[in-house]
């Protein structure tokens, strides 16, 4: 087996592995970037579709009957598919406590701490508040429905530059309007340095000898290399090789990097007991209704995958915002069933179903709320492999009807006919009981204030093994009730700055990039 | 600093660990059915299904059961059913045969040949058998559905059935958003979209 050497070796590519390349690399240091998943061009292989097939190939889920989240395996991670809305993260989130009444996150990291990180973030990735006459269609609709009522509604902010309205954001914008990692942290860290493996999968990592001895702060070369990882191609012949690295920073995701560390408990025996534990998912609940005629009639396809607007109405009464989500088929076929309230559940096909499945394009409305539920669930090692869990609690459950009920109160005094929701497994099968879906996960290696809470401290380091990192959505220790790529994002270059701060000479704080 | 990434990417073949997994798969499916499941299991329908226009032409009124208004000639209405890279297809002998079986039971006639209620009824009686058929029945309603709606095999064409109209048209500005946009804004409680 090979061996390769390096100052710092980052495992993964997205939110939280793009800012910690980028740093270091810029500071000086060699910089190795391991992605398991494949390369990924947006002008060649992002695509205008709603083929599964492809969606699948990049897209993968951690599931079990009651909890499924989905991340995606590819250079850049989640920024190849997520809607680039880039949303700072309300201070309520950071001021979320357990049921103990504990802070969940340090006490030094709040919002204020992460303004100046949120806005290099938002530098990099050329945010912009959506303009009025960019808002699409159903962006508009869901906003004059919240104005109808009285309420409040935000234009969100996004990673976006030039966008001519496609519309297949999610899928990745082949116009390279799309801020994805892509195009900008990734090749500015290559530009800067590092080196960048695709196909590459990290299987253990292994604390070496004298893991502890050494100074903890100070220029690389007086460091001893801390930790080796052993990977493997996952092409061709599947070649193994280890790397040895001073500093290691795992940023696989939320799912990944749990995997990952509970794989490699033997090499890392002082990890927390935390590892896997304390998964908070957003509490994503969806509704949809057919809005009446007398809501002006436009063609709820057009425009961004995100509607670009969302609202804080009920977040201090209710945790949650809501925002419009786009009607697209593959969308909603692939999530519910959707029957006309009152009509039996078998309607789901045929006539009836095809009659709604017709108004997709003129009067679906699909609301989507992102709420501050708790850090409930769980990443396991069962058998060969990994599951997600989670307990379905009395508190659990009285959130997902509550935020039901307050969207279909919004959708009914708009005068919208509610479409009762039955949502499927990957087979189509419906849910017997409540299911949670996912791809805002957070917090399955959580910062604390110690190792018996969490698994790294408020500077991501690892408890107990000096050089060990975790930047990415891993770390960050509670539902946010906005979408978490900017905050992931922002987080991760305050640790990176920490990282550059201790172990290389001084280039200038990272502030200044913007 | 590594050299060899570039490998193709090549099939790899069924290993023993994956063999055993099929065979304990279809073992507990024998084990926990005693007609049809079992019947599906063992393939013991007419073959000729799996391949004849037979075959075809019961999936596509079962296809135009579940979506009512689609083309008879519309050739991608049933191909998710049969196309090779999705699970099904390894099904859809047996489904056919099934659906057929059921229809000639309840109406004696072939289910192509049922006016659509009586179709109607025999899905629904798929529906309300046993577990795994049930699973059967619900996987391929859904599979249809996605395909068909999506539009999966032609994305210039998407769905016409529905106004979806597939892969990227830009139809301007004023397809995408209203005009004056303004009046449709609520109140905002932030300067830039991101409230404390």
């Amino acid at each position: 087996m090979r061996t390769v050497r390096t100052d710092v070796l980052i495992i993964g590519s997205g939110f939280g592995a793009a800012a910690p390349a980028l740093r270091l690399a810029e500071a000086g240091l060699r910089v190795v970037l391991v992605e398991k998943g494949p390369h990924l061009d947006p002008g060649k292989d992002f695509r205008m579709t709603q083929d599964p097939h492809y969606y699948t190939r990049y897209l993968k889920s951690l599931s079990s009957e009651r909890i499924g989240l989905t991340y995606a395996e590819n250079l850049g991670g989640g920024s190849a598919f997520y809607e680039m809305a880039s949303i700072r993260a309300p201070s309520a989130a950071f001021e979320q406590v357990d049921q103990n009444g504990r802070r969940l996150w340090p006490a030094d990291v709040d919002r204020r701490a992460l303004d100046p990180y949120y806005g290099v973030a938002e530098g990099m990735l050329h945010v912009e508040q959506i303009a009025p006459d960019q808002v699409p269609k159903n962006g508009l609709l869901f906003a004059k429905m919240m104005q109808n009522l009285g309420y409040s509604c935000e234009r969100a902010p996004y990673a976006v530059r030039h966008c001519i309205g496609a519309g297949f954001c999610v899928a990745g914008c082949p116009f390279g309007a799309k801020q994805s990692l892509l195009l900008n942290y990734l090749p500015q860290a290559v530009a800067a340095g590092a080196s960048i493996e695709t196909d590459l999968e990290a299987l253990e990592i292994e604390a070496l000898e004298g893991v502890r001895d050494g100074p903890v702060a100070g220029t690389m070369a007086a460091h001893p290399y801390r930790y080796v990882v052993r990977c493997r191609r996952t092409t061709g012949a599947r070649e193994r090789l280890s790397v040895e690295t001073k500093v290691l920073v795992v940023a696989a995701g939320t799912v990944g990097t749990a995997k990952l560390l509970l794989r490699s408990r033997r090499g890392l025996p002082l990890l927390s007991h935390q590892v896997g534990h304390n998964v908070a998912f957003n509490g994503s609940v969806k509704v949809a209704g057919l809005m009446p005629d007398s809501m002006p009639e436009g063609d709820l396809f057009a425009g961004r995958s995100h509607a670009g607007m969302i609202s804080y109405e009920f977040l201090r009464s209710h945790g949650i915002t809501i925002a419009a989500m786009k009607p697209l088929p593959l969308q909603i076929m692939a999530s519910a069933r959707l029957t006309l309230e009152g009509e039996p559940a078998s309607t789901y096909w045929g006539e009836a179903h095809v009659g709604i499945m017709r108004q997709c394009r003129r009067r679906l409305m699909v609301f989507v709320a992102l709420g501050m539920t708790p850090p409930t669930g769980r990443i396991v090692a069962a058998g060969n492999g990994f599951r997600a869990e989670v307990d379905l609690d009395d508190d659990l459950r009285r959130y997902y009807a509550e935020t039901r009920d307050i969207m279909h109160s919004i959708l009914r005094r708009n005068g919208c006919r509610v479409l009762d929701a039955t949502y499927v497994d990957r087979d189509g099968a419906a849910h017997r009981d409540l299911h949670i879906t996912s791809a805002h996960q957070v917090g399955s290696c959580r910062m604390a204030t110690s190792k018996r809470d969490g698994v790294v401290d408020s500077d991501g380091a690892v408890f107990d093994y000096p050089g060990l990192y975790v930047s990415d959505g891993a770390a960050i220790p509670s539902s946010l009730a906005v979408n978490t790529a900017q905050t992931i994002l922002a987080n991760a270059e305050r640790i990176a700055e920490g990282i550059v701060g201790r172990y290389a000479k001084p280039v200038g704080p990272v502030l200044a990039v913007q | 600093m590594f050299n060899d990434h570039a490998s193709p990417r090549v099939p790899s073949p069924i290993g023993r660990r994956e063999a055993l997994r099929r065979l304990a798969q279809v073992s507990v499916a024998l084990a926990a059915s005693a007609c049809t499941p079992a019947r599906y299991v063992l393939h013991l329908y007419p073959e000729d299904l799996d391949r004849s226009d037979a075959g075809d032409r019961i999936l596509s009124a079962f296809a135009r059961t579940v979506i009512p208004g689609a083309p008879v000639d519309d050739a991608s209405l049933f191909r998710a059913l049969k196309d090779s890279a999705l699970p099904f297809h390894r099904y859809a002998g047996f489904f056919a045969a099934d659906l057929d079986e059921r229809a000639q039971r309840q109406f004696r006639r072939g289910f192509a040949q049922l006016g659509s209620e009586h179709r109607v009824a025999v899905v629904e009686g798929g529906l309300h058998a046993d577990r795994t058929t049930c699973r059967l029945y619900e996987g391929a309603i859904f599979l249809t559905q996605i395909a068909y709606f999506s539009g999966i095999y032609d994305a210039e064409r998407g769905c016409p059935l529905i106004d979806f109209d597939g892969c990227y048209r830009f139809r301007g500005l004023e397809a995408t958003t209203f005009p004056d946009p303004d009046r449709f804004l609520a109140r905002s409680v932030s300067l830039d979209g991101n409230p404390a």
